[in-house]
């Protein structure tokens, strides 16, 4: 009863910010499943970065959840972007878009990086991130290309993908 | 030498009992142990199978506590369910709160908060909880309670290796206790075999001393018969030589004289009779065999038989056609038949029929075995009368020397031992079939002559038994016999001269190069016995005649039973007439040759 009580369960019919204070820390939490090549880092001990770029849902609440967390032994850095900087390695990237043609714009940017891009709620295959935030029973679930992440050279942890509810394979 | 029936090593059977209950008890125990390993073993293993679980349930759910994704929880942990002997899985979150669970039954439901114990068995059931682990942090709990075999379904198992242990525990028992008693009986086995020997030793010193007292009495027996006859006939000699004496005293006239000596020759020659059937039992009688016809020789005897048995007995003689020859002493066949023929008399006395057959007959080896003769052909002489027969007890003995069923005026009771004595000396055979009041038959067996090894030697009677002054050495160690025997080749008409060894006929002999004749015994004092001189004599004089005399058959002589080819024989006690008629026709024979020798 409790796990029910304290389960982020979204309703419509409830606050729409709690829907972005689980994807908030679902952003920093599939961090630790994820395994990036080792150039993706500037230093070992450098830190990752959450890019959000487009529209920014979570506002405060991402500071706040992403804070004191780590991935390992580095820290994360949460960066807001108005546009997406090649320079700027993103390792984790959220694309604050429903509009698909947008979301493929960022995507083809970064495309063959090693970022983890996140896209939410989009329905256009062709524009949906690694990762795709959707709603189900409304609980915030999430889709999985691995094939766009293994050409980005990221490893994606099985136990991840065996919680998608749509998993694209890696071949 | 007792058997040993076990080697010294038998000490290790005696403790062998001790081993074996040793060895049961050790065996029990170790099932024992062993029981208590497995039983713990088998906790163990189950513990660390339930541990694995849970720590493959804490791995895979950690992303699902991770995203919070009960679904994807209760999934893991309802796959576990495959597995019949986990009762129930929780997951708890990292407040302890539960996150996902399963349970098989009612009673197996896991509680709301996390346990306390990380493990815990009871009864049959085994309890595992382990953290999950995320980043460093415990973000949860998953807790397996799992059954494992109740005790009851695996006793059973335990009771089986028991009972196998006690079956091998119950054998080595047995085995040891089948060792102790099979030593026991062993020893009683030795001691036993001890006491057999001891009573075999006592049973051969008490055979041996009956076997001497048995000898001894057989020699009474047949010492007193001999006697017995002896002085019988001894008294009609000396008493008829006595009146002789006395008779010429008194200057009785010839007649009358030669009436006692006849007398005394009677007793004398039936003394001699009794000497030639003791030997012929004894088989020790020189026997001279010749290629013979049985048909013929029994035909010939017919006048005699018919004289001997009297009026009142009707001889039927049956002789077989074809008959084989044989080859035995004629002589001692004669007496053979004669002897059956009185036996017969003497059972008829009311008078009856003797029949005389002949047939050829064949040994199987079977019955050559019984008959204790060689298996092949033979010819048989029956005897049968139609007397009263003998009782299986007097057939028994019949051919027991001195054995008679007759009163002592009727005879010696060594006719059937002569016949024995003779037929067994000449490889056959000699059988009595009778039943009382029936009447007896004997059958002589005698062997089939197959080669007839040479022509029939004819005695040719000479012109003349009176010598003609011819020199004869006689050779007799026994002077009354020498003297005897001097006195009668001079009365014969021979020149005689005299020696008593080998050593001095051969120096005698150097002297007199006159000597015609050799004339010794066989049986001489010294180192060389007659027929060894003879074979010296003849060294010196190949071409001197030699006769042999003897009381009984020496190996010199004769072998197996029979004259040695080229012996010339008279046996003792000899008349004048058998004397001189062996010397007649050897010096004649001798004649013969040399006058072939002179021819041109």
């Amino acid at each position: 009863m409790l796990s029910v009580l304290l389960s982020p369960v979204v309703s419509r019919a409830e606050d729409a910010s709690l829907e972005y204070a689980v994807k908030a820390t679902f952003l920093y939490k599939l961090g630790p499943f994820v395994t990036w090549p080792a150039h993706a880092f500037e230093t070992p001990t450098g830190p990752v970065n959450l890019c959000v770029v487009g529209r920014d849902s979570f506002g405060a609440t991402l500071d706040q959840a992403v804070a004191g967390q780590v991935i390992g032994t580095r820290s994360i850095a949460v960066w807001r972007l108005a546009a997406v900087d090649r320079g700027r390695a993103c390792h984790i990237l959220y694309v604050g878009t429903n509009d698909p043609r947008l979301a493929a714009e960022v995507l083809d940017a970064v495309g063959g990086t090693p970022t983890l891009t996140v896209t939410d709620g989009i329905r256009d295959a062709r524009a949906k991130g690694v990762v795709n935030f959707v709603i189900v029973a409304s609980r915030v679930r999430f889709e999985i290309d691995d094939h766009a992440a293994a050409q980005g050279g990221l490893e994606i942890s099985s136990k991840v993908l065996s919680l998608a509810v749509a998993v694209r394979p890696r071949s | 030498m007792p058997t040993r029936i076990f080697p010294p090593s038998s000490r290790f059977w005696r403790v062998a009992p001790r081993l074996a209950a040793a060895t049961a008890v050790v065996l029990i125990a170790a099932a024992i142990a062993a029981a208590f390993f497995i039983e713990r073993a088998y906790t163990d293993q189950k513990q660390r199978e339930v541990s694995v679980s849970a720590g493959i349930l804490a791995s895979t759910v950690t992303a699902a506590l991770v995203f919070d994704d009960v679904s994807a929880a209760r999934e893991y942990v309802e796959a576990l369910a495959a597995n019949p002997e986990i009762l129930s899985a929780a997951v708890y979150d990292e407040t302890g709160a539960l996150f996902a669970s399963y349970a098989r039954t009612s009673d197996s439901r896991p509680p709301a908060t996390a346990g306390l114990a990380l493990i815990a068995v009871g009864g049959d059931r085994v309890a595992v909880s382990v953290p999950v682990r995320h980043e460093g942090k415990v973000i949860g709990t998953v807790n397996l309670l799992s059954t494992i075999e109740p005790l009851a379904s695996r006793l059973p198992r335990y009771a089986l290796i028991l009972l196998l242990t006690l079956m091998a525990a119950a054998v080595v028992a047995v085995l040891g206790a089948a060792q102790s008693a099979l030593a026991h009986v062993n020893e009683e086995l030795r001691e036993r075999a001890r006491q057999l020997q001891d009573q075999i030793v006592e049973r051969e010193k008490a055979e041996d001393a009956l076997r001497q007292i048995q000898k001894m009495e057989t020699i009474g027996q047949l010492t007193g018969g001999v006697a017995h006859d002896f002085n019988n006939l001894l008294t009609i000699i000396i008493g008829n030589l006595d009146r002789l004496e006395r008779r010429i005293d008194a200057k009785a006239d010839a007649a009358e004289l030669k009436k006692v000596a006849k007398f005394a020759r009677i007793g004398a020659d039936r003394a001699a009779t009794l000497t030639k059937s003791l030997l012929a039992f004894s088989r020790r009688q020189p026997l001279d065999p010749k290629p013979l016809d049985a048909n013929k020789l029994v035909s010939n005897m017919s006048d005699l038989l018919r004289r001997t048995l009297g009026e009142h007995i009707t001889v039927q003689m049956v002789g077989g056609a074809g008959l084989w020859r044989t080859q035995a002493d004629p002589n001692q066949l004669e007496n053979a038949i004669l002897n059956l023929a009185v036996n017969a008399r003497d059972a008829m006395p009311e008078g009856g029929r003797l029949t005389i057959e002949t047939a050829n007959a064949y040994f199987d080896p079977h019955h050559a075995a019984q008959a204790e003769v060689e298996p092949g052909q033979y010819i048989v002489i029956a005897v049968t009368d139609t007397g009263g027969g003998m009782t299986k007890e007097v057939a028994a003995q019949a051919f027991e020397p001195f054995f008679t069923t007759k009163d002592t005026s009727h005879g010696t009771g060594l006719g059937l031992s002569q016949v024995y004595g003779f037929v067994k000396q000449s490889g056959g055979h000699v059988q009595i079939y009778t039943e009382l009041g029936q009447g007896t038959t004997v059958k002589i067996y005698l062997p089939r002559l197959t080669a007839e090894p040479e022509a029939e030697e004819v005695e040719t009677a000479p012109d003349s038994v009176e010598g003609r002054h011819e020199t004869i050495l006689l050779v007799e160690d026994d002077p009354g016999v020498r003297e005897n025997s001097a006195m009668m080749l001079q009365e014969l008409g021979y020149r005689v001269i005299g020696a008593s060894t080998g050593a001095e006929t051969l120096q005698t002999l150097e002297r007199n190069r006159q000597v015609a004749l050799l004339f010794t015994d066989v049986g001489l004092p010294g180192s060389m016995n007659g027929r060894q001189l003879a074979d010296e004599v003849r060294r010196r004089r190949p071409e001197l005649p030699v006769l042999f005399t003897t009381g009984y058959a020496r190996n010199a002589i004769v072998h197996d039973g029979r004259l040695d080819p080229g012996v010339h024989l008279v046996t003792k006690p000899f008349s004048y007439a058998d004397l001189s008629t062996a010397l007649r026709n050897l010096l004649e024979a001798r004649a013969d040759r040399t006058a072939e020798a002179r021819k041109p």
